[in-house]
């Protein structure tokens, strides 16, 4: 086991009465590639300042390396930061926006010369040195910023929804850039994105948070596959969340008709949150089906159609491969292994899952 | 935390800074005290003063008018220009703006020169002359406001305005307009700011008797200070200030530098404006901006028509007699015939006065020789009169229309001979001495006897001398035995010497100020003409006068009507009125020199008779020389050296 | 309207810019360079040299960088509290530091004369406790407080607003990448408010350096700048021609700062606002 590199310990901070940060603890390993994921408002962005250093926590301490960096200047700490809006110094060439970490730390020249030089090599701009910032596009401004945070080869980049102005087919681009850096550089990488797909592409770890709680954290594949709570199923992809109870283990109720499944432990007659992935529903003949229903809509999405269907009250999403029309009785199976059992949130404000190692 | 402690300390330093001018000007107007700065009670007259003064009055409705007509005009030109512009090829565009940026950026002075050299030449300065100096500073900030609105003003929706089947001036109208409005009022609000505040321009370019409210005060505050304008200091300061509260309340949700004035001088980037890359919230703000503008929109035409009611208002309360046909333009010292006495000659005899005033007879000269304005009589001190007699000036004066000018002492019309020996070009006004006036607190009575006083240090730092330029090398020459006529070269670079010697012990030159600052006690000694002597003794008994026993110039002020005169018949009348017993003594009220008007003097008391300063004896008279017209050259000399002594 | 149309509309402006700035400009070169016979002569530009308009405008010079540097010095450090200051009402506090400006600039003269005179509002104050008076009335000192009281908005105004311009995240950004307080000024304020110290430098420099009304109503008679002379030589010496030569000489000046306001201020921050 990798040591920890970054320790949030009990961290809550709030602006104006509103808490954004609650309680809020994680470690980050070294050389890892964590992603803070969530809606606007979770308090992802925060985490990322906290740890840039330009807000303090009201609560609760920083360890960086062991040492406690909760009140010790930006300037002094060992990482850098990717800003949303990149923040190039508009009054400086590309290779003095680079340049200048390295100057504050009266490097020598030719040191930085090589400097700028491998970074613009890095994020494919060579020859770029003396252009202007606003002669740029988005995506080039992108990589200059990426150049100029990892020429003070920091221990940490933080990145904070770098590729947010960025479009579709750039933003899929600078996604492999970025973990082809990753790889080179071999640093960790702590990434904040409000894009799942972004999350699932390139994280090492996910870390789930919503209204300054951590839902879930862990790998794109257990996020995905098993959330752990309806919010984080919902956030992550679109899935059929429907009430249900947990009659005894391995036996769930939905829509009045009972189900095996392979979770335990809920206890008898619970009520649970049951998800099921689109892709993971079967459709078949009316007869064969648990359920039976009519298909209400259909939309060509390229690799497959999404139809919704309605069986027993409920609108079903449904991927299948298959072209089915609209009208067409159909039937709904779901193998016990893709039905997905989760708690009930105690409140109404989603109070975390608690975190257990 | 001390940081902010810090930067706090320093807003409050700069705000006292700022405001603490300002608030003096406040307490002083409910003061009852004349003088400067010792509260002596509560009152509200300055206000009623202020208000009564037709002289405040009609110069704050010079202002209005010029500010609204230029400021109309300005937008009207510069919109048009604008849009001419954005039109334009690139190299012709540079050239327009580059224009653009003569008057924005030279100096004022030498905009207001350059104008009034142009008028002069082609024209008589006036009311038009000012209007057209302003329209010509204001247009570039118009221009400046409106070209980036225009350059955001995209062009692709004036295109889908014509695709969609519009006119191109339908689509301009509907379109384009509305986008640069903005822009528009800003350019309008522009130009009624620098209208309001400019100085230098107006000053060089008006004509008689108009006085915007800069220049009014410049004139008023080289003769000394009057409570009057601490009350319009506060009704202005006030009245912008609500203004501009409702101005900013409106727009309190756009961005800061919203609040900012209209400064400045280059450029027009509006700080709300919608800027690209336009987010979500930015197309708030812009709605935000918009609801703003309108609101702005709303307090401009206040001001408009406010504006254009106020100037209007108080044109007609100003100029009753505005239909009268005749007019005449009179040129006099400052603060040398009661105001009052000026009203009562246009109501009873329905002739306009344009009244014009100088500080000394050398500005005379020149505002008269400039030719830009055409007077039609002048008031002026006997050496320059008899200069303009020699160079063939003055007219001859027809007696028999003037019937009181027989109340007139021909004791007094005799000593007019030195330069009208045949009495028949001119009309005594005032006489009287220069001399010193003194604290007797701080003075001895004793050194006063003496010009022996103003150079031997005694009184260094507390001595105001006369910035006449004549008058200042009378008491050097007379000390040095000399004629205070004497032209001789080496004869005036001793006095010279004197002069410079005495220059660091001097704290100021002033003419019309010195008694003012006599009166308030700021020095000991002021050199100064009789009247001010008598009126300061008149306001502070710890005054008193003094003609040095070696001899001091006897100056006598005439009236006499020169070549450029339009209306003679009219300026009889004027000159008749002028020689009038009431008139006469009106004017010895106010001015306190000595009337040659028989009745004035035969109406003072005992107490006044005896004061030297207000009626000299005979033994004063002869020991007094009377200064001789100058040639040019020796005119030209006397500058040179007082300006070298000043530059010293 | 098609563009030639549309261009049309200068027209007016066009005739104004011919009949009353490049006239007028003509005119002044004609009499700088005739004397009052009309013919042609150097003598008064080179009149500028003669002692005394030297000394008025190596005086006017040094008057008129003092002001300058001194609106500078007050300017930008309220400038930066102003623009750091993290309040609702901000722009009305800005608003009232420009608030004196709209006040006649003679009344704030005159307001100035009533504090500094001999036993006036600050020597009364000072008197009270016992404190020396300060005499400066009528000297250099009281013609540049005028000019900075005068002044001073026209270089706040467009330093402030370069300011605002600077987006915090490019402080954040400098001080990731290491950067101290100091290294943060001088690397990134100051090199981005450049352009609106030299409007403001400008537009405080040029009409500090040409005033005449602020020297003769706080100078006494006895403080004399170049605008002085030329004002006297216009309306006192009958020495037009004089005038025009001193004025051309100063029209030097002006095309210098011209020039680097054209260099530096590409984006017009000296820029009025409403």
């Amino acid at each position: 086991m990798k040591n920890h590199l970054i320790d949030f310990i009990d961290i809550s901070k709030s602006y104006d009465g509103n808490m954004v940060l609650d309680e809020f603890n994680l470690y980050v390993r070294e050389n890892e590639f964590v992603t803070l994921l969530g809606p606007s408002g979770c308090g992802k962005t925060t985490t990322l300042r906290l740890l840039g250093g330009f807000e303090t926590p009201d609560t609760g301490k920083i360890l960086f390396d062991s040492e406690d960096i909760t009140n010790m200047p930006p300037n002094e700490r060992k990482l850098n930061t990717v800003f949303q809006k990149y923040s190039l110094f508009p009054h400086m060439t590309i290779a003095e926006n680079i340049a200048f970490g390295l100057k504050i730390r009266k490097k020598s020249k030719s040191y930085i010369n090589d400097k700028i030089k491998y970074a613009l090599k890095l994020v494919n701009l060579e020859g770029f040195e003396n252009r202007s910032t606003d002669s740029l596009s988005g995506g080039q401004q992108q990589r200059i910023a990426i150049a100029r945070a990892i020429v003070n080869e920091p221990k940490v980049l933080l990145l904070d929804e770098p590729l947010g102005a960025l479009d579709l087919k750039l933003r899929q681009n600078m996604q492999y850039e970025l973990m082809r850096l990753k790889e080179e550089l071999g640093i960790t990488f702590l990434y904040v994105t409000h894009d799942q797909e972004e999350a699932l592409t390139m994280s090492d770890t996910i870390v789930v948070m919503n209204q300054g709680y951590i839902q879930q954290i862990g790998t794109p594949e257990m996020i995905y596959n098993e959330p752990e709570n309806a919010f984080v199923a919902d956030f992550i992809g679109h899935s059929n969340i429907i009430d249900g109870i947990m009659i005894e283990d391995r036996l769930v109720e939905i829509l009045g008709v009972r189900m095996p499944c392979v979770d335990e432990g809920f206890g008898t007659h619970t009520p649970v949150d049951v998800v099921i992935r689109p892709e993971d529903v079967e459709l078949v003949k009316p007869e064969e089906g648990a359920l039976s229903g009519e298909v209400v809509s259909l939309i060509f999405k390229g690799v497959h159609y999404e139809l919704e269907v309605m069986a027993n009250g409920y609108e079903w999403l449904v991927h299948t491969t298959e072209y089915v029309p609209v009208g067409s009785k159909v039937g709904i199976r779901v193998i016990p292994f893709n039905i997905q059992i989760m708690h009930k949130p105690e409140s109404s404000d989603e109070k975390a899952v608690e975190i257990d190692e | 935390m001390v940081k902010k402690g810090v930067s706090r300390l320093y807003l409050a330093l700069i705000f006292c800074f700022l405001y603490l001018p300002i608030a003096v000007l406040v307490v002083l107007s409910f003061n009852r005290s004349k003088s400067h700065v010792v509260w002596t009670g509560f009152t509200l007259d300055w206000y009623a003063e202020c208000f009564r003064n037709q002289n405040i009055m009609s110069a704050f409705a010079t202002t209005l008018e010029i500010t609204f007509a230029a400021a109309v005009l300005s937008t009207i030109i510069g919109t048009l220009a604008a849009i001419g512009i954005s039109a334009m090829k690139r190299r012709s565009r540079t050239i327009y703006l580059g224009a653009t940026n003569i008057p924005l950026l030279n100096a004022d002075i030498v905009t207001g020169i350059s104008m009034m050299l142009l008028f002069v030449r082609f024209t008589n300065l006036g009311f038009v002359t000012v209007l057209i100096a302003h329209i010509t500073f204001n247009i570039p900030y118009v221009i400046l406001n409106v070209l980036p609105r225009l350059k955001q003003a995209s062009r692709y929706t004036y295109e889908a305005a014509l695709d969609l089947g519009a006119g191109p001036l339908y689509a301009f109208f509907k379109v384009t307009w509305p986008e640069i409005l903005p822009g528009v009022f800003s350019g309008f609000l522009m130009a009624v700011t620098m209208s309001l505040d400019d100085f230098s321009i107006t000053y060089f370019t008006k004509g008689a008797g108009i006085n915007t409210l800069s220049t009014m005060l410049y004139a008023e505050l080289r003769k000394g200070i009057r409570p009057e304008l601490y009350a319009l200091s506060t009704v202005l300061f006030f009245t912008v200030l609500l203004l501009l509260i409702a101005i900013n309340l409106n727009s309190d949700k756009t961005p800061a530098p919203a609040a900012g004035k209209a400064v400045a001088n280059k450029g027009a980037g509006l700080p709300d404006a919608p800027r690209p890359n336009g987010t979500a919230k930015q197309f708030v703000s812009s709605a935000k901006t918009r609801r703003a503008f309108y609101a702005k929109r709303a307090v401009c035409a206040v001001i408009l028509v406010s504006l254009a009611v106020g100037s209007l208002a108080v044109l007609f309360s100003a100029s009753p007699l505005i239909s009268g046909g005749q007019t005449i333009t009179v040129l006099n010292y400052g603060q040398y015939f009661d105001e009052d006495a000026l009203r009562r000659f246009e109501e009873e005899t329905g002739i306009r006065v344009n009244y014009e005033e100088y500080d000394d007879p050398e500005e005379m000269y020149t505002k008269y020789k400039a030719g830009a304005i055409d007077y039609d009589v002048i008031c002026t001190s006997e050496y320059m009169i008899e200069k303009l007699i020699q160079e063939g000036e003055v007219l001859e004066l027809d007696f028999s229309a003037i019937p009181n000018y027989a109340a007139l002492d021909p004791n007094i019309i005799e000593m007019t001979s030195s330069y009208d020996p045949e009495h028949k070009y001119t009309v005594p006004y005032f006489y009287g001495t220069l001399g010193i006036l003194y604290n007797t607190k701080l003075v001895d009575a004793e050194d006063v006897k003496s010009w022996d006083c103003l150079w031997n240090g005694k009184y260094a730092g507390s001595m105001i001398m006369t910035r006449s330029v004549r008058d200042a090398f009378a008491p050097a020459l007379i000390t040095l035995g000399y004629s205070i006529n004497d032209t001789d070269k080496d004869h005036l670079l001793e006095a010279l010497e004197i002069l410079k010697d005495q220059n660091p012990d001097v704290s100021a030159y002033y003419v019309d100020e010195t008694r003012d600052e006599m009166i308030a006690e700021n020095a000991a000694i002021g050199v100064c003409y009789s009247g001010d002597a008598g009126e300061a003794m008149a306001e502070n008994e710890n005054l008193a006068y003094s003609i040095p026993e070696e001899g001091s110039n006897l100056w006598i002020d005439s009236w006499f009507m020169p070549k450029t005169c339009k209306n003679q018949e009219a300026v009889f009348r004027f000159l008749d009125y002028v020689c009038r017993d009431d008139v006469a003594q009106a004017n010895f009220d106010y001015v306190y020199y000595t009337s040659p008007n028989r009745s004035v003097a035969a109406g003072m008391d005992a107490e006044t008779r005896e004061n030297e300063a207000v009626n000299p004896s005979e033994e004063t008279i002869r020991r007094c020389e009377v200064f001789r017209a100058l040639s040019d050259e020796s005119a030209g000399l006397y500058n040179t050296l007082w300006q070298e002594l000043i530059s010293n | 309207m098609n563009k030639l149309k549309k261009q049309l509309l200068a027209g007016p402006y066009l005739v104004w810019i011919i009949g009353f700035i490049l006239l007028p400009f003509l005119m002044i070169v004609y009499y700088a360079f005739t004397n009052a016979d009309g013919g042609f002569t150097m003598e008064y530009l080179a009149a500028v040299l003669d002692a005394n308009n030297r000394k008025a405008l190596f005086l006017s010079l040094e008057l008129g960088v003092i002001c300058t540097v001194l609106c500078l010095l007050i300017s930008y450090p309220l400038a930066m509290i102003l623009n750091g200051m993290n309040i609702k009402n901000q722009s009305l506090v800005v608003f009232l530091f420009m608030l004196p400006m709209w006040m006649n600039f003679m009344l704030r003269i005159l307001a100035w004369k009533l504090l500094l005179s001999k036993n006036g509002v600050i020597n009364s104050f000072l008197s009270l406790f016992g404190f020396p008076g300060v005499y400066i009335l009528n000297t250099p000192a009281a013609v540049v407080f005028g000019m900075v009281y005068d002044f001073l908005p026209f270089m706040l105004l467009p330093v402030y607003n370069s300011m605002t311009r600077i987006r915090k995240d490019w402080l954040e950004a400098a001080q990731d990448l290491g950067a101290g307080h100091l290294a943060i000024f001088f690397k990134i304020i100051l090199p981005l408010t450049v352009s609106g110290i030299i409007s403001g430098v400008v537009m405080v420099f040029v009409p500090s350096l040409t005033s005449f009304a602020i020297s003769e109503v706080l100078g006494g008679g006895k403080v004399l700048l170049i605008g002085n002379i030329i004002e006297q030589d216009f309306m006192q010496g009958m020495q037009w021609n004089a005038g025009s030569g001193l004025s051309l000489v100063l029209m030097v000046f002006v095309i210098i700062s011209m020039a680097l306001m054209n260099l530096f201020d590409k984006e017009g921050e000296g820029t009025a606002i409403w």
